[in-house]
Formats: structure tokens, C-alpha cells, sequence
């Protein structure tokens, strides 16, 4: 039946949108530049979710646990060997995702005989250097949407992934909008977790909706905050050994957003 | 990189040799070499002499600088102290070929541990990773010429105390009490630490910062003064001896600066 081209092409759409429907509700992670290095940010119930891939490089994952570790190990397994065989400079995540991980992905979506990967991937990678740090968010069919700075675009110094078009397209509006450069930890910490709100607020919204108000994010983060923990990991710009990544624990992440949660403003 | 990765070897979380192995990436003895003719044709570069010692902050690890093949010096400012992790110091007296290569796949195997298994390597992992390794070098060492045998200074952050392990080139691994050291002067240097722990003005373990520094660098010159293979302090060209300590602070390594002021005044 799949001989013929027409039926190919349904049963892609169908597989589509029944992996972005698997999807939808996947928690929103947020990824963004600040003074001293990057952070990535989510909030969550039931597991971890942010994870060190090498010494530079970091990953957020939603979709199924078990797709999530396949990609996860391939990926920790594709740099460490590079790493090991030539060094650590030559590992990249643009050459992770390209050359690796997105053709692994592709190949999974259409074999239609065969299951396909229900994970949507967040990388962030820490600029060597005065180079910009790199955002890269990888999708269940191997498409790769980079933060940019090539063909006109100017560069965004964050990155998002979440369960729905809306909300990974308003979390980026909206950092779009307060992301500045050189932000303290706290500071980048409070955006990255209005990004999230915004993200969660809109996960079932329509796109031509406006942002969520102030007041709607203030309320939300709030309530969100009361049953859920947070999950945070640095990657340190200076770091003294080479390995970049530190997790940064829940209690601490509420000692640091203390004024967010207090003020009722 | 090295081309996509297959979900099967994904899915099954082995350990880092075992991943170089499935690559062909693992560095071993060529097996078609005639082990007569290689022992005898090929002089290998070795580097020499290493201790370490347990003192009142944690564990010190020092090391010459020279590294030797028959009896011409091939390098005289030879890093014999590596750094494997936060936590971890490997000291080489062997073949640096093997011994560093030794060291690269040892702070991968600790690293992709942790990375894969989302825990840090538990301490005696750690060490039976080091012993596991020179038992797969065991080829080597038959053909006589990768012999490695290192020392292996760690901090226990669990009961928070440094502990020292030594091995011989098949694997085995021995916790060292006070103190340990190998290689060509391990002689000179073993009978100069026996000598200071047990009737010098203090054991080991209670000295400070500053003597502590200051016996490694006595006891590597002592051996330099016996064997030809170990370096001495090069005044000239101002080379030290490695220097590096393991407390709960991690890692410190000893500035140059430092230790010529040292040796300035105490040794030289």
C-alpha cells in the first residue's frame, strides 16, 4: 500500500501529527546566554530533564524517556569518542547535530515500518573564547532550527524547545523581547522562568494570540512554582578544568529567585 | 564525526573502553609484532621516578621532569603528574607513550561514566578502572615495551580523607599507607621517605604545606644523584619537579616560582 507515493506521503502526515500530539504536552525548557556563561531552565514533576552531553555542550529533552536516553547516549557517545580520538576542540554541536543526530532522526521518521524517535531536543553549547554561544533545538524528523546569525537573521543569544508550535514561538517572542545581553545569574534564572511561564501559559493557545500579561505571568509562575521543582544546570564560562557543566540544585534556585517569589508585583 | 549513531549501541550503556573497542578506537598492543624482535630492536622512551605521600593537608604527588630511552635523555620537561579529574591524580614511571594514552582513556572512562550514568564514578571504580586497564596492557608489558607503573592519588569526598593507591605493571593495586613511589629512583626515594617518616623530626602524615614540599624535592634530588634516569633541578634552564597536592579543596598545583624559592633556600 505504502508502494504508492500518495499513500507515503499520509502516512507521514499521520505519523506527524500523532508524534506532535505525544508531544503537546511536554514541558517547556529555555536555554539563554548570560555574564558568566549559559543556563538552561525548566520546570517539572516526575524527572530530570537537562542533562551534561560534554564538556561544553548541554541538552534539554521533552517526549518519551526511553527515545530521550537512546538520543542522550548517542549523543554523549558520538562526542566522547571524537573527544577521545582527536580532543576536546574538535568536538561541535553544529557537527553533532548535523553530521549525527539529525540523519539518525530523519532516518527513524520515515521508515514507516519502523518507530519513530517521539523526542524534541534543546542543545546549547558555550562559545570558545569571544564566539557567541550556540542554541540549536533538534525535532523528532531531523529538522534543525539553529539560533541563527546566517542568511540576515540576527542572532538570538537563547534557544527554546516545548510541546507546541505556539508555545516554542512565544517563548522566543518574549525573550526576544527582555533577553539582554551580560545578565547576572539571578536575572537570566527570573527570565528564563517567565520564558517558561509564558511557554506553559500558551501551551494550548492559538498563534495569532497576544503574549500572556504581566499579572497572568505572575500568577501562573506562582502556582507552578508551589507543585513543581525546578531544574537548572549551568555551563561555566570560567570554569577551570574543561568541563563547564554545574547543576544547580532546587533549594538553592529558590534561595536565588527568592525576590521573584515573594513580591506579589 | 564518526558517522551516525547506531540506536542499538545507544540503547545498551556500556563503558567508555568498551565503546573505543566497538569503534576500533582502543589503543592496544600490535599483536602481529614478534615480541623478540621488538624488545630487542626498539629502545623505548621511559619516564622516571614518581612519589607521593600522605601530609597533614591531603596526599602530595611529585615527579622529575625526564624522560629517557637506553641512556639518552629524549625530554627534560616531561609532565609525569597528570590530572584526570577534580579529584584524581595519575603519576606515570614507564613508557609515556602507553602511560599517557593510559591517562586519556582513564579521565574519558571517569567523565563518560558520569555523563551516562548521571553519577559520579564511586571511588573504588575508580581505582579498578586504572588496574583494568594495565591488565588490558598486559600485551605490552610481555613484549617489554609499554611497562606503566603508576601511582594513583584520589580524594574520598565520602569520608573526605585523600587516599594513595599504587600498581604494578600486570594491575594489581595496593593501598599505600604512609607512602609510595616508582620508577628507576623509587630506590633512593623509597629509603629517604622510610628514613624521614620513622625517625625524622615528624611522621609524614603530621607535616605541613611547606616540609612536605620541601622533602619531595630533596628526596627526587637524592635520586638524581644515584640514577642517571631521573633529572635533577635544571638551574639553568629553571626546571622543577612536578609538584601537586590532593586535598579537599581538589587539586593544587605547585607554581614554579614557588618551589625555585624553595629550593633556593633549603635544597640547592
Amino acid at each position: 500500500m505504502t508502494e504508492e507515493p500518495y499513500r507515503w506521503v499520509e502516512a507521514i502526515a499521520n505519523r506527524r501529527e500523532y508524534i506532535e500530539h505525544q508531544l503537546a504536552g511536554g514541558s517547556p525548557i529555555a536555554a539563554l546566554s548570560y555574564a558568566d556563561g549559559v543556563v538552561l531552565f525548566t520546570l517539572g514533576r516526575y524527572r530530570q530533564k537537562i542533562f551534561e552531553v560534554y564538556d561544553r555542550i548541554a541538552m534539554g529533552a521533552i517526549g518519551h524517556p526511553g527515545d530521550i536516553e537512546r538520543l542522550r547516549m548517542a549523543s554523549i557517545e558520538v562526542t566522547s569518542t571524537e573527544g577521545f580520538a582527536r580532543s576536546a576542540q574538535d568536538v561541535s554541536l553544529r557537527r553533532l547535530a548535523n553530521y549525527s543526530l539529525s540523519p539518525l532522526l530523519k532516518a527513524a521518521f520515515e521508515q514507516i515500518y519502523g518507530p519513530p524517535f517521539l523526542a524534541r531536543l534543546l542543545f546549547a553549547e558555550l562559545g570558545r573564547g569571544t564566539a557567541p554561544d550556540s542554541f540549536l533545538r533538534l525535532e523528532y524528523d531531523g529538522s534543525i532550527r539553529a539560533n541563527g546569525g546566517a542568511f540576515g537573521r540576527t542572532m538570538d543569544h537563547f534557544g527554546v524547545v516545548s510541546g507546541t508550535a505556539v508555545s516554542t514561538t512565544k517563548m522566543e517572542e518574549f525573550l526576544r523581547a527582555h533577553f539582554k545581553e551580560n545578565l547576572s545569574l539571578e536575572a537570566a534564572l527570573k527570565l528564563a522562568l517567565d520564558a517558561w511561564t509564558v511557554g506553559h501559559l500558551s501551551l494550548d493557545g492559538d498563534a495569532a494570540g497576544e503574549l500572556p500579561s504581566h499579572a497572568e505571568i505572575v500568577r501562573h509562575r506562582r502556582e507552578q512554582l508551589e507543585s513543581a521543582a525546578i531544574e537548572a544546570a549551568v555551563l561555566e564560562r570560567g570554569s577551570p578544568l574543561p568541563m563547564t557543566w554545574r547543576p544547580l540544585a532546587d533549594a538553592d534556585l529558590r534561595a536565588q529567585l527568592g525576590g521573584v517569589l515573594d513580591s506579589r508585583a | 564525526m564518526h558517522g551516525a549513531p547506531t540506536p542499538a549501541a545507544a540503547s545498551a550503556p556500556e563503558d567508555f573502553a568498551g565503546l573505543l573497542r566497538s569503534r576500533g578506537l582502543y589503543p592496544a598492543a600490535p599483536v602481529a609484532v614478534g615480541a623478540h624482535h621488538l624488545a630487542h630492536s626498539v629502545v623505548p622512551t621511559e619516564a622516571t621516578t614518581i612519589l607521593a605521600f600522605k601530609f597533614a593537608d591531603g596526599v602530595l604527588v611529585a615527579g622529575d621532569r625526564r624522560a629517557t630511552a637506553g641512556n639518552l635523555v629524549v625530554y627534560d620537561r616531561a609532565d609525569k603528574v597528570l590530572e584526570i579529574d577534580k579529584w584524581s591524580l595519575m603519576a606515570i614511571a614507564g613508557v609515556p607513550a602507553t602511560a599517557w594514552e593510559m591517562a586519556r582513556v582513564l579521565e574519558h572512562s571517569f567523565q563518560f561514566y558520569r555523563r551516562s550514568q548521571l553519577q559520579e564514578m564511586s571511588l573504588d571504580g575508580k581505582v579498578r578502572a586504572l588496574s583494568k586497564l594495565l591488565r588490558d596492557n598486559l600485551g605490552m608489558v610481555m613484549q617489554g615495551v609499554g611497562v606503566v607503573v603508576p601511582i594513583f592519588a584520589t580524594h574520598d569526598t565520602e569520608a573526605d580523607v585523600s587516599r594513595l593507591y599504587f600498581y604494578d605493571a600486570m594491575g594489581a593495586q595496593f593501598e599505600a599507607a604512609d607512602f609510595t613511589a616508582t620508577g628507576s629512583g623509587s630506590p633512593a626515594v623509597r629509603s629517604v621517605l622510610h628514613y624521614e617518616n620513622t625517625w625524622g623530626s615528624k611522621p609524614l602524615a603530621k607535616r605541613k604545606e611547606e616540609d612536605a614540599v620541601l622533602l619531595a624535592l630533596r628526596a627526587l634530588d637524592t635520586a638524581a644523584e644515584n640514577d642517571t634516569a631521573t633529572g635533577g633541578v635544571d638551574r639553568r634552564g629553571r626546571v622543577y619537579p612536578i609538584v601537586k597536592i590532593i586535598s579537599k579543596a581538589g587539586i593544587t598545583t605547585l607554581p614554579e616560582k614557588h618551589l625555585a624559592r624553595l629550593f633556593k633556600r633549603h635544597v640547592a
